[in-house]
Order: C-alpha cells, then sequence, then structure tokens
C-alpha cells in the first residue's frame, strides 16, 4: 500500500523532472540555433571563402552523405576510447584500494601520480606511438592514462569517505575486512567513482583522438587529419561533430549507468 | 578474580598521546549490574564519551582492567555483546530502513553461516516498537533526525546485545522528540534484559532514563558521584514534576558546579 503510493509519488517527481529539464534546456538551446542560423547568414552575406569556413547547410549535408564511412571510423574511435576507458579507470581504482588499505604505498606514489598528471598528454601520444606501433595498443594506453589520474583522486577520496563512527559500528559488529569493503566502503565510494567516471568518460573520448593524430590509419581523429592535409573543412567539420556526439553519448551511457545504481536520495553528488 | 557478572572498571586511566599528551580519564573504578539502566552525565571534555569506547573496546585503556562478563572488552566485542548508538544516527543511506536494520544480521552471518538469522519478521517488529512500521522501506535520507535515531536503536537491538552502549543518542535532536525517544526506548528497553549504559550532558535525561548516575568531573574525567535514582518502573512523565526529580536534578547540578565553577551553565 505505501510502497505503491511512494512508486506513484517517484513517478510524478520523476516526469516533473523531465519536463524542468526540458525547461531549463530551452535558453541553451535557443543559443545553439540562432549561432547556427548567425552562421548560416553570415556565410551567404559575407561570402567566406567554403574552404575556410563552410556554411551550416554544407556541413550538414556531407554529415548526411558520408554518415556510414565516418560512423564506421567513428566506432573505431570509440572501440579505443571504450577499451582505454575501461582499462584506466579499473586501474585506478584498484590503486585507490591499494592506497586506502596501505597507507605507505600511498604516500609512496600519490605524489609522482599528481606529478605525473601534469605531463601533457599530446607530449607522450608520439612516444607511446614510437613503442606500440601504429594499431589499437598505443590509442588505448593514451586514453587509459588520460582516465587515470581523475579516477585516481576521485576513488581515492571516495574509499576514504567513511565516517569513523561508520568503522566503529563495523568494529562492533566485529565485521570482516572484506565485509567493510564491500557493504561500506564501495558503496560509499560510488558517488566519487562516478563523478571520476564521469570526467574520464570524456578524456577518454579526447585521449583516442590525440592518439590516432601522432600515427594512424583509421578512426576519426585520422579522417580529421587527412581531411586537413587536403584542406577538406567540410569533411573536418562532420568529423568534429560525429566525435562531439560521441563524447556527448559516451558522457551520457555513465551518467544513465550512474543513475542506475546510484538509487539512494541524496547519492549523486552534483545535485 | 574479574567479576563474570556485571561490568567492572578497575582503576581506569586513558591518556591520548600525541603533540601535548591529554589525560582523558583519571582513576575510574566502577561496576555495573547485569540489567541496570546506568547513565554518564558530566560537561563535553569529561571523558564519558571515552570511556563508552572504552568498555565497547574500540580503544584501549592506558591503565587499569576492564571486565565485561569476566571477559575483556576485545573478547566481548568479538562475541558481539555490545550494541552502539552513536550521536548521529550512522545509518547506511543506500539501505532502506528495513534494509539498514537487518545489516548486523547479515555480518554476522557472513562470519559465521551457523548463525540463526534472526527472522525479517524480528527486524520488523523492532521497527514497530520504535514507531516506524511503513516505513520500512524508506531511505534514511527520507526520514527525520528523530527517527533516524530510531531506526538506529533498533539496528542496535536486532541481534539481542547483552549490553547496550549510547553516548548521546539524543544530544542532537529538540526537546520535544528527545522526550518522546527517551519514553520509547523506556518502553523497548523493558522488553529486553540488556545492560544499558548511556552518556548524556543532560541531568534531567539521565535522572529521567536510569536507575543509578555517575556524574563525571573533567579534566581529566573522575567519577565525581553516584546516585541512585529514587523511581521505580515503568515510569512516565509526571515523575519531572516530583520534588524527588527536582531535588535529585538540582543535587547533581551542586556537585558538577561545586567540582568546575567555570562549567557552571550546564
Amino acid at each position: 500500500m505505501t510502497s505503491k503510493l511512494a512508486e506513484t509519488q517517484q513517478a510524478d517527481t520523476f516526469l516533473g523532472r523531465m519536463g524542468g529539464a526540458l525547461r531549463d534546456w530551452i535558453p541553451a538551446i535557443l543559443v545553439f540555433v540562432g549561432i547556427i542560423a548567425a552562421w548560416q547568414v553570415i556565410d551567404i552575406v559575407v561570402g567566406v571563402p567554403h574552404y575556410v569556413l563552410p556554411s551550416p547547410a554544407e556541413i550538414i549535408s556531407e554529415i548526411r552523405e558520408r554518415a556510414l564511412e565516418l560512423l564506421i571510423q567513428l566506432g573505431w574511435t570509440m572501440l579505443e576510447a571504450t577499451l582505454g576507458f575501461l582499462l584506466g579507470s579499473g586501474l585506478a581504482f584498484l590503486t585507490a584500494v591499494v592506497f586506502v588499505h596501505i597507507r605507505l604505498l600511498e604516500r609512496a606514489i600519490y605524489p609522482w601520480a599528481i606529478v605525473l598528471q601534469t605531463v601533457p598528454i599530446v607530449a607522450i601520444a608520439p612516444l607511446l606511438t614510437i613503442w606500440m606501433g601504429f594499431g589499437l595498443a598505443p590509442k588505448v594506453a593514451i586514453a587509459a592514462i588520460i582516465c587515470f589520474f581523475p579516477m585516481l583522486v576521485n576513488s581515492t577520496r571516495g574509499l576514504r569517505a567513511v565516517s569513523p563512527q561508520a568503522l566503529e559500528l563495523m568494529q562492533i559488529l566485529s565485521a570482516s575486512k572484506a565485509d567493510i569493503f564491500f557493504r561500506l566502503r564501495l558503496p560509499s565510494s560510488l558517488p566519487y567513482v562516478f563523478s571520476g567516471l564521469k570526467v574520464a568518460s570524456t578524456l577518454a573520448v579526447i585521449g583516442a583522438i590525440v592518439a590516432e593524430f601522432t600515427g594512424a590509419d583509421r578512426g576519426i581523429g585520422y579522417v580529421v587529419v587527412a581531411a586537413s592535409y587536403r584542406i577538406d573543412t567540410q569533411l573536418m567539420f562532420a568529423g568534429i561533430a560525429y566525435s562531439s556526439a560521441a563524447g556527448i553519448l559516451f558522457f551520457n551511457l555513465v551518467s544513465g549507468l550512474e543513475k542506475l545504481l546510484l538509487h539512494w536520495p541524496g547519492a549523486r553528488l552534483e545535485e | 578474580m574479574p567479576n563474570a557478572e556485571g561490568i567492572t572498571l578497575r582503576g581506569i586511566e586513558k591518556v591520548f598521546h600525541g603533540k601535548t599528551d591529554v589525560q582523558a580519564l583519571d582513576d575510574i573504578n566502577l561496576h555495573v549490574m547485569d540489567g541496570e539502566f546506568l547513565a554518564l552525565v558530566g560537561p563535553s571534555g569529561c571523558g564519558k564519551s571515552t570511556l563508552l569506547r572504552l568498555i565497547a573496546g574500540l580503544i584501549p585503556p592506558t591503565m587499569g582492567e576492564i571486565s565485561v562478563h569476566g571477559k575483556t572488552p576485545k573478547q566481548a566485542q568479538e562475541d558481539v555483546e555490545f550494541g552502539f548508538v552513536f550521536q548521529d544516527p550512522v545509518l547506511f543511506p543506500w539501505l532502506r530502513v528495513l534494509d539498514n536494520v537487518k545489516l548486523p544480521d547479515r555480518i554476522l552471518r557472513d562470519r559465521n553461516p551457523l548463525h540463526r538469522q534472526n527472522p525479517e519478521q524480528y527486524a520488523r517488529q523492532l521497527l514497530t516498537d520504535v514507531g516506524l512500521a511503513g516505513f520500512e522501506h524508506h531511505y534514511p535520507e527520507q526520514l527525520s533526525g528523530g527517527m533516524k535515531q530510531r531506526v538506529a536503536l533498533a539496528r542496535a537491538l536486532v541481534y539481542q546485545p547483552s549490553t547496550l552502549l549510547m553516548d548521546e543518542p539524543f544530544g542532537a535532536l529538540d526537546e520535544f522528540t528527545r522526550d518522546k525517544l527517551n519514553m520509547q526506548l523506556l518502553e523497548v528497553w523493558e522488553k529486553f534484559s540488556a545492560t544499558v549504559i548511556f552518556v548524556t550532558h543532560s541531568i534531567q535525561e539521565a535522572v529521567f532514563l536510569a536507575d543509578r548516575i555517575v556524574v563525571l568531573g573533567p579534566r581529566p574525567g573522575h567519577v565525581v558521584q553516584i546516585a541512585d535514582v529514587p523511581f521505580g518502573r515503568p515510569r512516565d512523565f509526571g515523575i519531572r514534576y516530583a520534588p524527588e526529580f527536582t531535588d535529585l536534578v538540582a543535587e547533581l547540578r551542586g556537585q558538577l558546579q561545586a567540582d568546575s565553577p567555570e562549567q557552571a551553565a550546564i
């Protein structure tokens, strides 16, 4: 009885939130449409050469005509990004677990992790290409490296975000280390872990594309670079549009998974 | 020889080591009888929470010994003899109310598969006893402070510990909620045979709830007085207007003020 009532209430607020979200988006959508329209008008009035700045209409037709080809290339990029994302985030989380349990290792390694983070990823990419060849490996590696740091920082913070009283409670219940980890530390880290994953999801796509710039024969990054040699700006814009869309999609997938897993009220950090 | 009955503290001293060592407790001697409701009262900084944590085996004493039914606190803790209610409810926000209450049983079963899991009905009954029937499937965030603390009480009782340790459990609540929870605590407690050690800084709350009151003075924490409460059970709010009640409150307050004049505003 009460649970049914609660469900309908939840559905109501969910619908309400959807409507609210849509209304919140209206100004942003209007700005986007406005800029595209202004761009089109300026293009017609001023007459910018098309190889410098193609008009939105031309870009849209390019997006549609070469959809299949670009989607296949995008598929490679997203494969690299996804593998790198899983590898980098997974390793980062495991490192955080080790850090939380062995303080000495954290003190020994964490400062270097922070220092390494300041090395520009663009500068490492050619090196990794030399080491690992032109295949999938260097792209996955760079996507993984770029995901690693935000995940490490967030996971470490999340796994530590346990109140001393909660730990005392587990001690009172004479809980095992496994119980303390799986029943307390892991769930209380999830909000932080997901805020790290969301950052990592957008970075992974960037990492994969940067890696493709330095040496690749496929992927959307390769398409953009190859088009730039031919001053095919139309194709470059289409590639940029596809990769942004993919980045947004990836981010929203992670975000959706977050909403699914962090179902309890007050769980999500950014709310 | 350690006393197999009750909880005995002998010559307890606790020093926290740091940049400057802080002595939290000095020469505490105390015997808590089985099934007794004992209140520890004192101003903040008198070490009453520390004393509770020593008994629970969460921290070791610097000197002296503690016997809980003939065992060391650590042994008693391993036998899960303690229930603990903190000032914060310390509920797990990702678990629904009923699952929070069932958490201790899940943990005990992980440790020992033979552990007799209390039927879910029991957890539900406890929630009913603390007045939370119908809230089993809510999340902690959806409850008020007083309701959360009642969930914490149910969680501490669900595995029927022999000793219930309460660390200013109602300290953060408003007066009306606190009154209600005091009454409910007594009702629930009367169903159990558990020993209760209840830390509070409210003398009135202590007199209303306890059989015996230990008054602690600050810096370092020491026993100022141990007073018997002259009321039987069950109790109701009426006793708070009895002259014996107000006399005892006044007496204990006087003792505390005499012990630590700068803390006169308790």
